[in-house]
């Protein structure tokens, strides 16, 4: 009994980790990008300024929401939160808390709740956020589904943290290079980055994810905010602990993450709506590659 | 020069005049004439590249008889904004218009309020509520998406209904003209040199485009020819105010698709070059150059010698983002085959500027008339014939060599000109006349009146965006609404210059 509760009491002070250092890992793959562009860039401690800025704002809504409205947000960050303490990660108990699938479905039931406020200030630029958030997260959702299938089948297991890397066995396998390479891909369409979504742009026509926050202010803006850079956070830790098979610390893996994002984020323009499935339809094929290949 | 004719013959000479659509309609305005004792009247002026010049018709309305005419729109549909503003501005009726709404006065406006006719003062001020109704399509599974007019970037004011399926647009509907500034009655009543500034700041990024057909109109009137010099001075600042919006341009599409490395070079030119402005005419935008008559200041071997090392750094800049563009799959298969203006649209919108040369239509003021001294650089326009996104872009990259060749060639022209002389004097006579020059976006026309004194009567302004804002409904057709951004950066229309 008492080592579940250190499990879970490690697990918690995870999640509270990840949540103090994931403004900063937004922040620096925004400097790098800065970098990349000839640009000097903000400060890589802008996104604390931003969070604490909304904070303090008030928060205006308009007379036509519902409660789903003042919910979402904060269903949007529990759920975020609730995945960090489940990564594997720097610290994990002898008993384990994160299966792989409740992981995935945590995560959607936060877009869910997302998706479901876009639609309730009745905005057109909300709606059409919210129908392409379903549209891309339809076609993550299977390609997740393969990555984690990979590492059950090697591991013989749902558990995210018997998933992690096994430095002493054959580890860099093409299995393992394949899976690399696509939930890299998968992680920058889940997280509203370019190709897919463009997380600068002021044009509403295009937005994805921020279609989604155009309607939000104040307390609940910083709350879809910190939701959002804690995600980027949970899924590089995932990306590195799971899918990264060099032996080297967590958090250069997560550092180099970010760095990578910044760079491929640079380097590309969004794509066409529509060449989105085309996208994460490669993602898919090399995951089932990666499975033959295990 | 005009024909005069009566309203019932306006068919035939819309008829005449277009040349079966060879020669596109330049202009066609209203003018209040009642104050020399005659009635309304409506000018429509037409291109006729043979002789590099235009020509068209008067319809006159005596002052008993009514305001109507039979609309021309079916024969030339360029005519159909002219007609809408006119019926907006004088209340002239034309017969049988496809579409009469408000274009320029919208629901703030009273009815029966005509603001250019002579008998309303310039300061009047006025309340109503005017109908107007915006285009949608209805049917099953169809929705509205209502963008504007204030818009999430630092831009001017338009409001945008798509009607879609789905992600599709079906339609699109604009409604533009929010702040219109009514400058061309403010001027009324001024000489044309206390016009100036005012003509002058129609448009932030055209202030060059706007005082030369000015002042070429005023100069018509007036009968004398500019200084060799101040013709010289006037094309190249013509050229760097060009140089300036395509570089800022190819800066400012790839932002539709948030190509970054590409918006941040071309931010970074365009800086360079309005600092080279500033260091050329004192001004970023380059105001307070041209003066009816010719320059107000000249350009001397030192400046010379800059503007060759901002333009060389230029050039290079530019090549390096071409070669970006052209190297990056993922932007070319965004702007290829998007948002296509095809060859005929371009033509029966009488299309300007890039707009059109992407289309495969050799429009180009700098070769379809004769002013500055664009023939004595073998200027040839350059097209493109797919008509998207791409193709304007290219164009612009095209027109941007050619321009780097021409400043080098009219700074060399510049610096062996020993003729000093910047302006001449004007004395200001009774007459009208017309100016016209290529802007960065396509041709810029003014046409000017002066009465007895000296003083402006008439001042109509048909910038370059006017003919081309009703081709960005008709090029969105087909394609997907995040794609509307993009197409709508590759037209770079203006607000201001429409709102004058």
């Amino acid at each position: 009994m008492e080592a579940l509760m250190t499990s879970i009491g490690l697990n918690l002070v995870q999640g509270l980790v990840l949540l103090i250092f994931a403004p900063l890992v937004a922040g620096i793959i925004n400097k790098v990008k800065a970098r990349l562009q000839k640009r000097r860039g903000a400060s890589v401690l802008q996104e604390y300024f931003d969070i604490c800025k909304w904070w303090k704002k008030a928060t205006i809504l308009t007379p036509y929401t519902s409660v789903i409205f003042i919910l979402a947000p904060v269903v949007y960050f529990m759920t975020s939160l609730v995945a960090a303490t489940m990564v594997p990660g720097f610290l994990t108990g002898q008993f384990s808390v994160g299966d792989a699938f409740i992981f995935v479905y945590i995560l959607a039931l936060g877009r869910f709740f997302m998706t479901l406020s876009s639609m309730d200030a009745a905005t057109s630029f909300g709606g059409m956020g919210g129908s392409r958030e379903i549209y891309v997260s339809v076609l993550v959702e299977p390609a997740i589904m393969l990555a984690i299938l990979i590492n059950s089948i090697r591991y013989h297991s749902t558990t995210l943290s018997s998933m992690v890397i096994d430095y002493d066995g054959a580890y860099f396998t093409i299995s393992a290079v394949l899976a690399c390479i696509a939930f890299f891909l998968v992680m920058l369409a889940e997280n509203s980055r370019l190709p897919v979504d463009n997380p600068d742009t002021h044009l509403e026509l295009t937005m994805i994810h921020e279609g989604m926050t155009l309607e939000y202010s104040g307390r609940l803006l910083s709350l879809i905010h910190l939701g959002s850079y804690l995600k980027i956070i949970v899924f590089l830790t995932l990306f590195g602990a799971l899918y990264v098979p060099i032996n080297i610390p967590l958090a250069i893996k997560i550092l180099l993450g970010a760095v990578i994002i910044g760079v491929v984020e640079t380097l590309n323009n969004k794509m066409r709506l529509f060449k989105v499935r085309v996208y994460l339809g490669a993602a898919t094929v090399f995951l089932l590659l990666a499975i033959i290949a295990e | 020069m005009l024909t005069t004719i009566m309203p019932e013959a306006i068919l035939t000479a819309a008829e005449k005049y277009s040349a079966k659509g060879t020669h596109p309609l330049t202009a066609m305005f209203g003018r209040d004439e009642t104050v020399f004792g005659e009635g309304y009247a409506i000018y429509c002026y037409f291109e006729v590249p043979e002789t590099k010049s235009v020509d068209g018709f008067k319809v006159v309305f005596r002052p008993e008889s009514p305001l109507e005419y039979d609309s021309i729109t079916h024969i030339v549909p360029a005519a159909a904004w002219y007609e809408r503003e006119i019926h907006d501005m004088f209340g002239i009726i034309p017969k049988g218009h496809p579409d009469l709404r408000p274009l320029v006065l919208h629901e703030s406006f009273p009815e029966g309020f005509f603001p250019l006719r002579k008998s309303v003062k310039v300061n009047a001020k006025v309340r109503g509520e005017r109908k107007y109704k915006i285009r949608t399509a209805k049917g099953e599974g169809l929705f509205e998406v209502p963008v504007g007019p204030i818009h999430a970037g630092i831009i001017e004011p338009g409001h945008f209904r798509f009607s879609q399926a789905g992600e599709a647009i079906l339609q699109l509907d604009a409604k533009l003209f929010f702040t219109h500034r009514g400058i061309e009655k403010a001027v009324e009543g001024k000489t044309p040199y206390e016009a100036l500034p005012i003509v002058e700041r129609i448009c932030g990024a055209c202030s060059i485009a706007n005082t030369w057909s000015f002042c070429q109109a005023v100069e018509k009137i007036v009968g004398v020819s500019v200084p060799r010099r101040a013709e010289i001075i006037r094309t190249l600042l013509m050229e760097l105010e060009r140089i300036t919006n395509h570089v800022g341009d190819l800066g400012n599409i790839p932002a539709g698709v948030g190509f970054n490395p590409a918006i941040s070079l071309g931010g970074r030119l365009k800086e360079k070059l309005m600092r080279l402005c500033e260091a050329v005419s004192g001004n970023r935008f380059l105001r307070g150059v041209i003066v009816p008559g010719g320059v107000a200041m000249d350009i001397d071997a030192a400046l010379i010698n800059h503007i060759r090392e901002v333009i060389d750094d230029v050039t290079d800049g530019v090549e390096d983002l071409s070669i970006m563009f052209s190297e990056q799959e993922n932007f070319q298969n965004r702007i290829q085959t998007t948002g296509i203006i095809r060859n005929r649209t371009a033509v029966d919108l009488a299309m300007v500027g890039v707009g059109a040369r992407a289309s495969g239509y050799a429009h180009d003021s700098r070769s379809d008339f004769d002013y500055g001294v664009y023939s004595e650089l073998n200027f040839k326009p350059y097209t493109k014939s797919m008509g998207d996104v791409a193709a304007r872009l290219l164009v612009r990259i095209g027109e941007l060599s050619a321009s780097f060749e021409m400043v080098d060639k009219l700074l060399d022209m510049l610096s062996s000109c020993a003729d000093t002389a910047l302006n001449v004097e004007l004395n200001y006579i009774k007459g009208e006349g017309w100016g016209i020059s290529e802007s960065a976006r396509g041709s810029n026309f003014h046409y000017v009146a002066l009465d007895a004194a000296g003083l402006i009567d008439r001042l109509f302004v048909r910038s370059a965006s006017y003919p081309n804002w009703p081709a960005l409904t008709v090029a969105v057709q087909g394609d997907i609404i995040p794609d509307f951004p993009l197409i709508n950066k590759s037209f770079e229309l203006c607000y201001a210059c429409i709102d004058r």
